[in-house]
């Protein structure tokens, strides 16, 4: 009898034993979710763009939780509307660190917000990714930002030079150029540097003219563009500016050889505003779901997911990237501690989903570079560099259709 | 710098000078005739455009069809905002001031409504006609400025008929006149600020419907109308129609001419500089008798 | 009967004075000793905007309440201070706490050349004119090279952990909100301030019984824009970069006016209490209900106060009856 006494001690004791650790690990595995916090204007002038980053981000938070989250727990977002409002959003960027102790936080949108927020996220010490603001951001020493992928305005031009330089014959290219810019650090800093390139291929600057946000009118603009005969026209505009200064061209049948642009041409309702007119504009991006780059298959199964569309648009594409390379350098470092995370992003190189091998300098910046877009058949499609490219570059512009 | 560029930015300019004018009517004729000056009157131009926006969006409603119902709109609201908000102040110490400082809460108050339940997203209204130009030769002009401008043009001539021509127009230029010696005539003249006021807004939102055709709008645009109508008011003459429309052509000169040589960003600053130089020096306007 | 008043002046030197002296010590005291607390960082900037408000108010109240010359261009003072230190810091890397005074200077220099013509304009002219100033500005800056244009300015961070920055921001901008506010109230005190109300309650007659208004006027805005200046370049500081849409916000004027008008802008406790409230619960209401119902609700406010309490909550509970009772008793 004391044999099985002791026998069944020890199996009680055992079973005990054992149902604790069952539920010490059940309670780890249920642990406390990482809280990732930010704002992006969802509402405002720069809206349209940001609702596509803010579906990315959606998107990479569910690929993420699925896959098990990060550092084994799952992940929360909470992100504010700054209201397309600098001051706004470091507001509400100071408020999910402090308030909502957020352990990470994310890229904001546009250059001008991430610009004012640079300076606060240096202060809590803590590691921006997103697009960045533009290079003189990235020059005041600031060591906890980075850009991956970068929408870097000054870069921009890379995008122009390349189609002339290698798509189009000396011969053909633009004799002159029509430049308008919208007056704030984004629209500035592209502008310096394309006319650089301008006058580097030959051009004329005929107009180069910069106007306010918001633009209320665009046929004062155009109407000097199209009187000057350039026929290269230039917009470093946002979206709202950007398609009226397109239609403003289309009702004064202003006809340049070429029509680059910023960034409009590759958010998805440029060509549900303009239609057909909307078609074979050029565009600098640093990003596109054509590149074939890891990480793109997952952007695209997500888009297709999501959005029931074939590929991510582009920022889209942006936002989960953003993510992705915050994830990959929080995984990599092991940690959610922000001096590991920045000297990991410092120290490695990284396959992303915009470059193989990209590695960051000590502004937080990856080597100069640029894809050339244009809208073709109501697609956002590449033409340069010729590696990358999916279509061909139509030169000159066709003819605006009745 | 062609001829043509010049000629172009000059009609373009005119265009707008004419909406530019019968934007500011209605804040003129508040001013001059009952001394208010209520600074939420471009916020309801913005509101006169919004409800053109969504019959024309949501039930494909042609704005020039939907104009009677913003005249209704805007005339009502221009009513009550007159007898709970205005009223009281007419017995202020400065009525003026006060007025000023009251609109401008109002202004607030109407912009942020409308960012709350529409966003503070620009929005465009393109019927299909605004889309394309009229060609004289070389120069092109929009027909979407140029449908907008000959609203304003038949707004104005009605307007200006109506305080000719009918009773209680002719009861208003009394009122502003001689408001005692109206009173003593039979002029009820609580009813005619009433009307008066709520003219005003309607006014103001036949304007915003012709300022659509041209401008993007949202909300907050409002503020930026406002320092037109104040230029086109001032350089008009306060309370004076006339004054006003030709202030309107004056000032849509200038800003073609601006336009065509200088460099766009600087049109805004030399337009209110000069207003400024103007408050400074001839406040009572250029065209006042 | 000069006797009389003397004596009158002595007799409200009582008890209850003295509390009251006692208590405001006591109440700065533990605002300065506040951070010992190690509340978080965010409440320190709460309470900074708080007093940038309070000290903004009072500044704009010595122009718009004293002397009833009500300015929608406060900004453009306030600015100019933020864009002088934060030129100074860039091209000569002085600190802002030393160059906030010059940009003070600077400012007051600007409100001199421009007062002398502004101030001749009277009455509604002269608060479209004051907001033009602020239009016309704010344009300049936007292209204007030397002051970064639409790129912004930036200030070297302070060496110093978020905390100690929050910290230290706290600090000077509750010394700046005391200082301007005693200013303030000795302006409201002094003959110089007697002089302003007189404009206030009717220009011309001042000017007949010997008030020299002009002068008046233009050392009153000169003040006003010295002070605001000087909380404008520490403003700049805190924010690490500053922009022409930042500085020149519309909803910065707004919400002075408000402040001024809420807690009365006949004295120097209206902009305080006016300020206090309205700026904190101008915080909770944009954070937690949103900013376009706030800023609706403000406006609604601002209409209500002009309405019902024309001259602000102060006189209002003065001059109310329930009040009046309590005091009598």
């Amino acid at each position: 009898m004391k044999g099985k006494k002791g026998k069944g001690l020890v199996i009680s004791v055992a079973a005990v034993l054992a149902v604790f650790l069952i539920f010490g690990t059940l309670r780890t595995s249920v642990a406390k979710p990482i809280k990732i916090g930010g704002s992006l204007p969802e509402t405002g002038i720069f809206s349209e763009a940001a609702k596509w980053i803010k579906r990315g981000y959606d998107a990479w938070l569910e690929d993420v939780n699925n896959k098990g989250g990060l550092l084994g727990r799952p992940v929360e977002m909470i992100i504010y509307d700054d209201e397309s409002a600098p001051a706004k959003a470091v507001t509400y960027y100071e408020r999910a660190i402090t308030v909502d102790k957020v352990d990470l936080i994310s890229g904001g949108y546009p250059g001008t917000a991430n610009v004012a927020v640079m300076p606060l996220v240096e202060k809590y010490g803590k590691v921006f990714i997103g697009m960045g603001g533009h290079l003189k951001s990235f020059e005041q020493g600031y060591t906890y930002s980075f850009a991956s992928p970068p929408l870097m305005s000054e870069w921009a031009c890379l995008a122009l030079a390349g189609p002339l330089d290698d798509l189009i014959p000396k011969e053909k290219w633009p004799k002159s150029m029509a430049i308008l810019t919208m007056n704030n650090v984004i629209g500035l800093s592209a502008r310096g540097n394309t006319i650089k390139v301008a006058q580097e291929h030959g051009m004329r600057v005929a107009v180069d003219e910069t106007y306010n946000l918001p633009l209320t009118d665009a046929t004062p603009l155009v109407s000097k563009a199209k009187g000057s005969g350039a026929d290269l026209l230039v917009c470093m505009s946002f979206f709202d500016d950007a398609v009226m200064i397109v239609r403003a061209a289309k009702a004064m049948n202003y006809k340049p050889k070429m029509i680059f642009q910023l960034l409009a041409s590759t958010i998805p309702a440029w060509m549900k505003e303009l239609g057909e007119d909307g078609n074979s504009v050029l565009a600098d991006m640093f990003w596109n779901s054509r590149l074939p780059y890891p990480g793109n298959k997952e952007i695209n199964a997500a888009a297709k997911r999501k959005l029931g569309i074939p590929a991510g648009p582009t920022y889209f594409g942006l936002g989960y990237s953003w993510m992705k390379t915050l994830e990959l350098a929080v995984k990599g470092s092991g940690s959610l501690d922000h001096k590991k995370i920045r000297d990991y992003l410092r120290s490695q190189k990284f396959d992303l989903p915009y470059g193989k091998g990209i590695s960051f300098d000590s502004r937080g910046l990856p080597p100069p570079y640029a894809f050339t877009t244009q809208t073709t058949g109501g697609l956002v499609e590449l033409v340069w560099p010729k590696e990358v490219a999916t279509t061909k570059l139509v030169y000159p512009r066709p003819a605006w259709k009745k | 710098m062609s001829a043509t560029h010049i000629i172009q930015s000059l009609i373009s300019g005119l265009l707008l000078g004419a909406i530019y004018a019968l934007l500011a009517v209605g804040f003129s004729l508040a001013w001059g005739t009952m001394k208010v000056m209520n600074i939420s009157h471009a916020a309801f131009a913005v509101l006169g455009a919004y409800i053109a926006y969504w019959l024309f969006v949501l039930g494909k409603i042609d704005p020039l069809f939907s104009l009677p119902l913003v005249v209704l709109v805007l005339f009502i609201l221009g009513g009550v905002v007159y007898r709970l908000f205005i009223r009281p102040i007419t017995k202020a110490r400065e009525p003026l001031m006060a007025s000023m400082v009251v609109t401008f809460g109002l202004a607030i108050v109407v912009e942020n409504l409308m960012s709350y339940f529409w966003r503070p997203d620009p929005r465009i209204l393109k019927p299909p006609y605004t889309g394309s130009s009229l060609f004289i030769g070389e120069i092109a002009v929009s027909q979407g400025p140029l449908i907008g401008f000959v609203l304003a043009a038949i707004a104005i001539t009605l307007l200006y008929f109506f305080l000719r021509n009918t009773y209680t127009g002719k009861a208003v230029q009394a009122t502003w006149q001689n408001p005692i010696g109206a009173a003593l005539v039979g002029v009820n003249t609580e009813r005619v600020s009433l009307i008066t006021f709520g003219l005003s807004i309607a006014s103001a939102g036949v304007a915003g419907v012709a300022m659509s055709f041209i401008y993007a709008f949202y909300p907050p645009v409002q503020m930026i109308w406002t320092l037109f109508v104040f230029l086109v008011t001032i350089v008009g003459g306060v309370g004076s129609l006339i004054g006003t429309a030709a202030a309107g052509l004056v000032i849509g000169f200038v800003i073609g001419i601006s336009a065509a040589f200088l460099p766009f960003i600087w049109v805004n600053v030399l337009l209110f500089g000069l207003l400024l130089l103007i408050l400074l020096f001839r406040p009572s306007g250029l065209f006042q008798a | 009967m000069v006797r009389e008043k003397a004596e009158n002046f002595k007799a409200n030197d009582g008890p209850i004075q003295k509390w009251s002296y006692v208590v405001v010590l006591c109440i700065i005291f533990l605002l300065f000793a506040f951070p010992l607390l190690k509340p978080p960082a965010y409440f320190l900037s709460l309470l900074f905007t708080v007093f940038m408000y309070i000290a903004l108010t009072e500044s704009w109240n010595i122009m718009g309440g004293y002397a009833g010359y009500i300015s929608l261009g406060h900004v453009t003072f306030f600015s100019i201070g933020a864009y002088t230190t934060a030129v100074f810091m860039n091209r000569l890397g002085v600190s802002p706490f030393a160059t906030a005074i010059p940009g003070g200077f600077v400012a007051a220099m600007v409100a001199a050349l421009v007062g002398i013509f502004l101030l001749k304009i009277r009455g509604a002219y002269f608060v479209i004119s004051t907001f033009l100033l602020a239009v016309v500005t704010h344009l300049v800056f936007m292209n204007w090279n030397f002051v970064g244009s639409s790129s912004g300015l930036w200030f070297k961070l302070l060496p110093v952990s978020i905390e100690v920055n929050r910290i230290i921001f706290y600090e000077v901008m509750l010394l700046l909100a005391i200082l301007i506010t005693l200013v303030a109230r000795w302006v409201e005190k002094s003959k110089f301030g007697v002089g302003l109300v007189a404009i206030r309650e009717d220009e011309d007659v001042a000017q007949s019984v010997g008030i020299h208004a002009p002068k008046l006027k233009l050392l009153a805005f000169i003040l006003s824009a010295f002070l605001a200046g000087i909380v404008g370049g520490i403003y700049g500081y805190y924010m690490s970069y500053i922009h022409p849409d930042t500085t020149f916000d519309i909803n910065i004027s707004l919400l002075i006016l408000l402040m001024a008008f809420f807690g009365g802008c006949r004295t120097w406790i209206g902009p305080l209490l006016g300020a206090t409230i309205l700026s904190s619960a101008n915080q909770v209401f944009v954070t937690f209900i949103g900013a376009e119902i706030s800023r609706i609700f403000y406006g609604l406010l601002l209409m209500v106060v002009i309405i019902f309490m024309p001259d602000g909550m102060i006189e209002h509970i003065k001059n109310s009856r329930v009040v009046k009772k309590w005091v009598a008793e």
